[in-house]
């Protein structure tokens, strides 16, 4: 078990560099001169100033040359200064990690809460109205974009109702109330398609479970109906639900540059869109190795997770 | 002011002046003026009301609140806040003593520039401002490794001296016709020496000027906060302190539609609004909405002249014919903003002249110009420009437009960054349909037609415009500099190197509650918080 997470993790590696490789050449590959492109469409900047921006990021250098350096200071934890604002890249993100991260978690949070129950309901009442309704609501979420999902709940519950907060974003650590407020409406538009997609997930894995002999047997011994449901079949039906939660994880970050944009939340998918439309190269990648590392890092539990609920998986090595 | 608009089409490009319409619900405003609102059949002598709390939406993020190192036009949305400048112009670009850092200042000589300094006035971190510190700002801008946009617009500048406590002498390589214009730019906002000194990179967003508000907290890609400066100088009219309100909080949120339900909501206190939502807070009981019209060249046609085929002047007055822009501000802008009727300064600046022969729209004329550019059956041309919500759809007007004279545009969207890069460097296509900012002051357009200007994409040199703009740059007496800058429109709209198609127009709504409206709107369509007071309910 301890060589099989060893292995694991050193594949993580190659995984994060291969990913931050093919970021920096992107946006090396974009045409035109980059120093133009950091300072902005809207700056007119001479030569002299010009050849200080060049000099300064490296920029008259070879794009590999430029990705050593920048790998090289990332090693020592030094992930350069943005060239938009000058801020400490490594600073910015530590700030905006911890937003982003507060969001996925209660998105995925809500998703599953939704996504499990509304899946073993539908599962144990197969083809009647519970089934129905649910299966319905899924296949509508699963079709509607989380933009959209975004604005209607903010016309709902911010401007007819005035229930909740659409914008902006305050920090749990300094009121918990009111953080939680702002967090609830960007947190059911961004884990809205996920729900739906653990719910299909879950009801089709307990829908197989209970179709299997043990669950006759058990029947047959005369447990109670919810009994056999949530002790016998449950645990087993788990394991593909947890895959897909894992995989969740992803669209979650994904998602989060959307919505975050929507509802004012300053995370890191606002600043990489933010970035990526100043040319702002540092941020850009700096966003990726973030984002690459808890999208690992969530299948890399993924896995895990697998040995804790099914015994019978076995790690060879 | 901008010398160097960003064509963001999305930064609500506004001026008021001449023909500014303030739509103040029940008074008519004149321009620059204080006007007082009747309100609920109320008297019109409303005491403005201390204290509280404002909260703004604004789509972009600041990339700096050091107006030495601002970059875009959103960054004076920031700044502006917390800073006075050498020379306040009001929304006519009329220079205004009483609001600037300079009590007077001599433009006799025209190789200096002279400045009287107001005394008693102190920065944010407690410091004196005087002619050290005015000095040492400029100097931080000269200074290439700065890399200070702000260079630019002060290139006549060549030495800062500073001759008494209170007075500052500007030496000049060359006579200086925009510099009051100039002065009240980003680089005539003056920093605190010693906490750039001591604060080094950070000083970027923790700035310390002398304005009616200090930043207090700046959360990334969130908010900037400012509290009110308790030692403000300025006074109004009646001679009470500025500033009235205890705390601005200005948002960044980048969507206008959330902007829009953040006001419905109460989220906000002001907005600038987009054509679309105009009309829903116009004719609601609960809101005032601050119009401001001819505000800056939203839409252009942009020519690269030595890129074929646009490089035949026949073939680029039939584009400039066959385009009709009344159906672009129908179709795209609602009917809100105007059909261009000069050159790239609105009626809202004193360099706009109606009277200049230009191209408009006409098919049977843009068929005469192809017939004469030898391409009777019409021809192709490749074209980039950026999306936004009007120029999305005010493209496909164009090429539909053009393909009625037999002209194939083949258009290519970028973001505004690249599309910017690909036109003014790349040499990506011949044309360019853009947004241009609003530009109060002509001397900006050097950048365009100049030979070595920074967004001449043709880079052909033109001694005739050269010598113009030589002559208007140099001319301190705006009479005579109308006049040169009427040379230059002929030239420019009559041989078609830039057709301004749509001046824009931009809203500022705000509940009842916010007062003061009127006075919201700098001549560079920012804000100015300054005057604003909230009425306790």
């Amino acid at each position: 078990m301890q060589r099989y997470i060893l292995r694991r993790l050193a594949q993580l590696v190659p995984t994060l560099l291969l990913i931050t490789m093919m970021v920096f050449a992107l946006m090396h590959a974009i045409p035109g001169d980059p120093a133009r492109m950091m300072v902005g469409a809207g700056d007119s900047l001479d030569e002299a100033q010009l050849a200080v921006v060049r000099r300064e990021y490296n920029l008259d250098r070879p794009v590999p040359v430029q990705y050593a350096i920048w790998l090289g200071r990332a090693l020592t934890g030094d992930l350069g200064r943005s060239s938009a604002n000058q801020r400490r890249v490594g600073e910015e993100l530590l700030l905006r990690a911890s937003v982003t991260f507060e969001l996925g978690l209660f998105a995925w949070l809500i998703a599953a809460a939704i996504a499990i129950p509304a899946g073993v309901i539908a599962a144990v009442h197969r083809g009647r109205m519970p089934d129905l309704v649910a299966t319905l609501v899924a296949v509508g979420a699963v079709a509607m974009p989380g933009f959209w999902v975004g604005i209607m709940l903010i016309l709902l519950f911010g401007v007819r109702l005035g229930w909740l907060p659409t914008q902006g974003y305050v920090p749990l650590g300094s009121n918990f109330g009111e953080g939680l407020r702002h967090m609830v409406l960007p947190a059911v538009a961004l884990g809205i398609t996920s729900a739906a997609l653990m719910m299909r997930q879950m009801r089709s894995a307990l829908l197989e479970v209970l179709s299997l002999d043990y669950i006759r047997t058990a029947r047959a011994k005369g447990l109670a109906k919810w009994s056999v449901v949530i002790g016998h079949a449950l645990r087993n039906a788990m394991l593909p639900v947890v895959t897909v939660m894992g995989l969740e994880v992803g669209r979650i970050f994904a998602g989060a540059v959307v919505i975050e944009t929507l509802f004012g939340v300053p995370g890191m998918g606002r600043l990489m869109v933010q970035a990526v439309f100043q040319h702002d190269f540092t941020v850009v990648q700096g966003c990726v190795l973030v984002m690459a590392s808890a999208v690992l890092a969530a299948n890399f539990v993924t896995d895990i997770m697998y040995t804790v609920l099914d015994p019978r998986i076995r790690y060879g090595g | 002011m901008q010398t160097t608009p960003p064509p963001h089409a999305n930064t609500p490009a506004v001026d008021g002046q001449v023909r500014r319409r303030a739509l103040l619900r029940g008074a008519a405003i004149g321009a620059g003026s204080v006007v007082l609102l009747a309100r609920h059949g109320r008297a019109a002598a409303d005491k403005p009301e201390y204290g509280g709390k404002l909260r703004v939406a604004y789509n972009l993020a600041p990339g700096s609140l050091d107006p030495t190192l601002a970059v875009s036009g959103g960054d004076t949305f920031y700044w502006k806040q917390a800073y006075d400048v050498l020379i306040d112009n009001d929304q006519r670009l009329t220079p205004r003593p009483d609001r600037s850092l300079a009590e007077s200042w001599d433009l006799s000589d025209s190789r200096a520039v002279t400045l009287k300094l107001r005394k008693g006035v102190t920065f944010h971190d407690g410091t004196a401002f005087n002619a050290g510190a005015v000095k040492a700002t400029i100097d931080r801008i000269l200074d290439p490794a700065t890399r200070s946009a702000a260079r630019a617009e002060i290139s006549p500048v060549e030495r800062v001296e500073a001759v008494e406590e209170h007075l500052v002498r500007l030496h000049l390589s060359r006579p200086w016709g925009p510099a009051t214009t100039m002065l009240g730019g980003r680089a005539g906002a003056i920093n605190s020496p010693s906490a750039v000194k001591a604060l080094g990179v950070d000083y970027r967003f923790r700035p310390s000027g002398t304005g009616p508000f200090k930043v207090a907290e700046f959360v990334s890609g969130s908010m900037v906060r400012l509290v009110r400066n308790e030692h403000y100088w300025g006074r109004d009219e009646a001679g009470n302190p500025l500033p009235y309100l205890d705390e601005i909080v200005l948002n960044i949120v980048p969507d206008q539609t959330v902007q829009t339900n953040a006001l419905k909501a109460g989220e906000m206190d002001l907005v600038f609004l987009p054509y679309r939502d105009a009309p829903q807070f116009q004719d609601k009981p609960g809101y005032n909405v601050n119009v401001f019209e001819n505000a800056g060249t939203v839409y252009v046609l942009l020519y690269n002249r030595s890129k074929p085929p646009l490089d035949n002047i026949n073939l680029r007055l039939a584009i400039a014919h066959a385009v009709n822009p009344a159906a672009i501000n129908k179709a795209a802008y609602f009917g809100r903003a105007s059909v261009a009727t000069g050159g790239m300064w609105p009626p809202s600046t004193w360099a706009y002249d109606g009277t200049v022969p230009r191209p408009s729209y006409n098919p049977a004329k843009a068929r005469e110009y192809l017939a004469l550019g030898g391409r009777p059956n019409g021809f192709e041309v490749d074209a980039v420009s950026y999306p936004s919500e009007a120029n999305t759809p005010s493209a496909e007007i164009v090429r539909a437009q053009l393909a009625a004279v037999g002209i194939k545009m083949n258009l290519r969207m970028y973001d505004v960054t690249t599309a910017s890069e690909k036109f003014y460097y790349g040499g990506e296509a011949p044309l360019y349909l853009s947004g241009w900012g609003h530009v109060p002051e002509p001397s900006s357009s050097n950048m365009l037609y100049r030979s070595n200007g920074y967004y001449n994409a043709s880079k052909l040199p033109d001694a005739r415009l050269d010598a113009l703009l030589d002559a208007g740059e140099s001319t301190v007496d705006i009479a005579q500099r109308k006049a040169i800058y009427r040379k230059v429109d002929e030239i420019v709209l009559g041989e078609a190197m830039a057709t301004p198609l749509i001046y824009g127009t931009a809203y500022a709504a705000a509940p009842k509650r916010v007062r003061g409206l009127e006075s919201v709107f700098t001549y560079d369509i920012r804000m100015y918080l300054h005057r604003l007071w909230l009425e306790k309910t």
